[in-house]
């Protein structure tokens, strides 16, 4: 790989998390410092309980660290105002949760229709961009459903097409394959890998599953609050 | 809809009944206070409307004391001082049968200036169709009406309501006489038709009819705006003791007295509203606290603070407007049913009061509109601004959430101290303004409330161990989880409490005021018979008949009359004491013995509890009444116990008034009866004598305390009716309240369920929690009922009307709102209850 011309587009200095739990202090980033460049796909590693969640939380900037910084495409998420953390999430970052987190008063097309709304897509472009990401990830028959009574895949599913909608330049997966079967995994991988990697986005992706670590450029091991290759 | 908004308000959707109650509890808020509105102003309107109609352009009135104006005044005024715009007046009362009238006697010819209906041009003319009355010519109708013995004049619905037609003669009882009226002619024009039962006939019959020869009741004076010229030379014509004044100052004196009983209506209807404030308050939260995954989601999607904000106070924004349009309706037609109560309170107490229908006046529902959407607005600000502080960060786990609340209670806690000392110290700055008494009062209840998790998460956390011995698991985690999930539980315990204690507050007030007054019957009512002349007063030949008669050893003789001037209206009350009759005065801080000295002999007055505390009037002052001897300085020997709802009264003996007023009229006599005499018997015997004569009201000692106490007992049934509602309200919120907890820990039971928990379990677990809740309520109601019990009877009834009550506490209002809170609370559980045992499992941990 050639990265010494590449800018470096996720740049992460001394960042610390911890938590408390009643009276104890449990800290689980510590001073961790990391870049990701431009269009690289990384795979985060780690046992479970080891920070991978609070880290990509932490990028995103629905989390704020106890100190650090992060910086996304030259701009410091950290030194930003609530708002314009918020703002700037909206539009560069797109986020597959854990736990999906889709809307579940809203159906799955109007779950991803929120985000384009949010970034002030056109109603017909909406609709067009809808479509074409339930095709992709091949839901376009469940556009109506309710995310309650999907079963997990497709939830997930559901949340990778909306983490896709407004194509962020950085997608954070957390565990985007965790549900689902190899072929499916393997349809996911390959969806990010068109949408995202192709159009020179970055990535990022928490991870257990071997075949997405393969598939990775690179591959951080997240240990007692610090990241090793 | 934008999908943000979608998103937000599929969940009220999918919550109907959240979204149903809330409305409801605004609904029934708005309604309370615009139906107290409604009944006030329609009863005040309806009174101003009929003073209007009665006093027609008059713009002034010469009045004088209990005697009545001098008929020589109008003479004077009319042929040496040229004033041509005046009419006398003569009105007092009359019965035909069943039916109450007014009776007003006019001179035909002076009225032209001042009433339409009674101006002969306005007279009906056809009256042809009666034939014994000949053609109808205005001209005929005035000569019948000045010529037939007895006539008098009715508008066409009175007439109905007596079933009388023109010509018909009939039989008015007038100052307790049978007297014989014929129906000369129907009152036409607009104005006469809105005075309800009102009988007009001729000057001079009025004068005899109502035994007030050579005397007026007033005289209508219509000068033009600012002629203060001839307003003053009228004035300097007059005897002492006669007042020229405004008419519609007298109006609104009158009026006016019955100020402070709206007030009081006003602030009981405040109530409902302040719950529902609750209310809204629990909803809104609940819906933000249930939706905070879904906020939290939207957030990470970057939606904004601001945007959370404005979601959540738009949606409250529909419900306010569509609870307060709802209440709107509902308050026109509980409206209704609260001006039969107003008015009759108002009639029993202040003046008369004929109202049928509610004036809808578009202040009222402005007001009504306003303060409901505003109070919803209020309600969910706080909840909107607790959404708007969610973090991104998914999911704030339920721990973290109750950690927030938890940290929230002491603060609160605080807050809420804070607005009790400033309660007090509003209660202690504010001297005699009811409004800011009854601010303060607010202040009070809302500063308790502020308190009121706190005191929940201390008496759960203490009872939980106990529980969990007592009731097992179950029992623990429905005792302990009360306190733990304070974030949800608190403001349904404090929406509860309130509209409980407000139900001690009032009962215990209730009560107080019903012992003292029973108390103070007791002991006023010396006399074992009482008699009297409905709205008049005894034949004077009469008396000494009625107090000779075999079996009484002595009586008392009472004159109640009113006292004009441009300051108000002073209620003077002659009595010749009997010596039986001094006990029946309670005297505050004066040696009793010193007083009645100062009293029969020295020309002291005594006044009243009302009449000290309005007029700020203490033993060793000096009361200026005008008199017809001029003004008099009378000393005021003490003050005396009383409850009188207008504005007090100055107690005189009969020598002394005679000495002052010209008039030697008795209203009643209080008979003393010799041992050994049967009160039936006696009162058998009154009645024969006055066969014929005088029909008189006679009642036993024992019948006036009943007739009084029921008096009392009507008052505040409309106090009861509004604090039920206030109750309503609250057992609404507990129902919703309940209903959204359970909902709420739909996951958590499913897994109890899965974990093996049968429905009955899960079923006693909600119910033994919504007991704890409903007794929680009722127990940090208590001492705020007591207090507010305090502040009632000691600063809004003191300063309303003055009036001193010993404060009286019994258990059994107490016991009755531990009940109510329990029972309230338990009904609401029943169907969450139900729901929490009967949801499948698989599908209830799959409910977000
Ligand atoms: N809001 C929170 N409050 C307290 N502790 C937290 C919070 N969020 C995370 N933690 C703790 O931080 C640690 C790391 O959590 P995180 O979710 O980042 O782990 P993870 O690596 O994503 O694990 P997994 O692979 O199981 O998803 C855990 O021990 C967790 O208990
Ligand atoms: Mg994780």
């Amino acid at each position: 790989m050639t990265t010494t011309n590449k800018r470096a587009q996720v740049r992460i200095r001394d960042l610390s998390r911890s938590f408390w739990e009643g009276e104890r202090q449990h800290d689980v980033l510590r001073n961790l410092s990391v870049e990701f460049a431009q269009g690289e796909t990384v795979a985060l590693r780690g046992r479970s309980g080891s920070g991978k969640s609070t880290l990509l939380n932490l990028i995103s900037g629905i989390d704020v660290p106890d100190a650090g910084e992060v910086e996304v495409s030259g701009k410091s998420i950290t030194g930003m105002s609530e708002r314009e953390r918020t703002l700037f999430r909206r539009e560069h970052i797109g986020f597959v949760y854990q736990a999906f987190n889709l809307v579940s008063t809203l159906s799955v097309s109007d779950n991803i229709r929120l985000v384009l709304e949010l970034n002030g897509i056109g109603r017909e472009q909406a609709d067009q961009r809808i479509l074409k990401l339930l095709d992709a990830v091949g839901l376009r028959d469940r556009a109506e459903s309710y995310p309650d009574i999907l079963s997990g895949g497709e939830q997930q599913r559901v949340a990778i097409a909306r983490a896709l909608a407004h194509e962020p330049v950085l997608l954070l997966a957390d565990e985007p394959t965790g549900n689902l079967d190899d072929r499916t995994a393997e349809g996911v991988l390959q969806l990010l890998d068109e949408l995202v990697r192709q159009a020179g986005g970055t990535m990022i992706i928490a991870t257990h599953s071997a075949g997405v670590a393969e598939y990775s450029d690179r591959v951080l091991e997240l240990q007692n609050g610090a990241l090793v290759s | 809809m934008p999908a943000i908004y979608r998103a937000s308000f599929g969940f009220l959707r999918r919550h109907p009944w959240q979204l149903g109650l809330a409305i409801l509890g605004i609904c029934i808020g708005v309604a309370v206070m615009v139906a107290v509105d409604l009944a006030n102003q329609s009863s005040r309107k309806a009174f101003l409307m009929s003073m209007d109609t009665l006093n027609g352009q008059a713009t002034h009135q010469i009045v004088a004391g209990p005697g009545g104006v001098d008929e020589t005044i109008y003479t004077t005024l009319r042929v040496e001082h040229g004033i041509r715009r005046i009419a006398p007046i003569v009105s007092g009362y009359a019965h035909a049968g069943e039916v109450a009238l007014q009776l007003l006697g006019v001179d035909v010819f002076a009225e032209a200036d001042f009433r339409q209906y009674t101006a002969p041009a306005n007279f009906e003319t056809d009256l042809a169709a009666s034939p014994d009355t000949g053609p109808g010519q205005p001209e005929d109708m005035v000569r019948r009406f000045l010529t037939v013995n007895g006539s008098v004049l009715m508008s066409a619905a009175t007439a109905a309501e007596l079933a009388l037609s023109p010509g018909d003669s009939f039989e008015i009882l007038v100052n307790g006489k049978q007297r014989q009226a014929v129906l000369t002619g129907i009152l036409r024009g607009n104005d006469g038709r809105e005075v309800g039962g009102l009988v007009v006939t001729d000057i001079a019959n009025a004068q005899y009819w109502l035994e007030m020869q050579g005397r007026l009741s007033r005289i209508d004076v219509r000068v033009a705006a600012n002629d203060e010229q001839r307003l003053s030379e009228i004035r300097g014509s007059l005897p002492p003791g006669t007042e020229l004044l405004s008419a519609s100052g007298r109006t609104e004196t009158t009026a006016e007295m019955s100020d402070a009983f709206m007030t009081n209506l006003t602030a009981m209807s405040f109530l409902a509203l302040l719950v529902g404030i609750f209310l809204i308050y629990n909803s809104v939260a609940f819906a933000v606290l249930q939706r905070r995954e879904l906020i939290g989601v939207l957030r990470a999607l970057g939606v904004t603070r601001g945007q959370t904000f404005r979601i959540i106070l738009s949606e409250a924004a529909v419900v306010g407007t569509l609870g307060a349009a709802l209440g709107l309706l509902a308050g026109v037609w509980l409206g209704e049913k609260l001006l039969v109560l107003v008015a009759r309170a108002l009639s029993d107490h202040y003046f008369a009061v004929n109202v049928t229908d509610v004036a809808i006046s578009s202040a009222s529902v402005v007001k009504g509109f306003v303060a409901g959407l505003g109070a919803t607005l209020v309600a969910a600000t706080v909840p909107a601004i607790e959404a708007s502080s969610f973090q991104p960060r998914l999911a704030l786990t339920r721990s973290t959430l109750e950690q927030r609340a938890g940290r929230a209670v002491p603060r609160l806690g605080y807050s809420g101290i804070g607005l009790i000392f400033l309660s007090a110290l509003m209660l202690a700055l504010s001297g005699r303004s009811l409004v800011i008494g009854l601010i303060a009062l607010f202040v009070l209840i809302l500063g308790f409330a502020f308190c009121i998790p706190f005191i929940v998460r201390g008496i759960s956390n203490a009872l939980a161990p106990f529980a969990g011995r007592i009731g097992g698991t179950a029992g623990r985690l429905a005792i302990g989880g009360v306190g733990k999930t304070l974030s949800r539980t608190g403001i349904a315990i404090v929406a509860l409490a309130i509209a409980v204690s407000a139900t001690i507050g009032v009962s215990v007030m209730v009560g107080s005021f019903r012992a003292s007054v029973s108390d103070w019957l007791g002991s006023t009512l010396q006399s074992d018979v009482y008699v009297g002349v409905p709205r008049g007063s005894l034949d004077p030949a009469l008396i000494p008949d009625l107090t000779s008669l075999p079996g009484i050893a002595e009586y008392s003789t009472s004159r109640r009359a009113w006292l004009e001037t441009d300051n108000g209206r002073t209620r003077i009350l002659a009595i010749r004491m009997a010596p039986g009759s001094y006990a029946g005065t309670n005297i505050r801080d004066a040696d009793p013995e010193h007083v009645w000295r100062q009293f029969n002999q020295d020309s002291a007055v005594l006044v009243s509890d009302s009449y000290a505390y309005r007029h700020e009037t203490q033993a060793g002052e000096f009361v200026t009444l005008n008199t017809p001897q001029g003004r008099v300085e009378l000393r005021v020997a003490a003050v005396y116990q009383s409850y009188d709802s207008n504005d007090g009264a100055i107690m005189m003996s009969r020598n002394t008034y005679n000495r002052y007023f010209d008039d030697s009229a008795i209203d009643s006599i209080g008979l003393y009866l010799n041992d050994g005499f049967d009160v039936d018997l006696v009162m058998n015997s009154l009645r024969e004598v006055s066969e014929g004569r005088q029909s008189l009201i006679m009642n036993s000692n024992d019948n006036i305390r009943d007739i009084s106490m029921a008096i009392f007992d009507r008052t505040f049934v409309i106090t009861n009716v509004l604090y039920w509602l206030a109750v309503g309200v609250a057992i609404i919120g507990i129902f919703g309240a309940m209903l959204a907890l359970q909902l709420e820990r739909a996951r958590e039971f499913g897994v109890l369920r899965a974990l093996g928990m049968t429905p009955g379990q899960t079923g006693v677990l909600v119910s033994l929690q919504t007991a704890f809740i409903g007794f929680l309520a009722g127990l940090t109601a208590i001492p705020l009922g007591l207090v507010m019990a305090w502040v009632l009877v000691e600063v809004i009834n003191r300063r309303a009307f003055g009036w001193q009550i010993d404060i009286a506490i019994s258990a059994q209002p107490l016991l009755a709102a531990m009940a109510l809170a329990i029972g309230a609370a338990l009904l609401a559980g029943i169907y969450p209850s139900w729901h929490a045992g009967h949801a499948r499992p698989a599908l209830a941990m799959r409910e977000e």
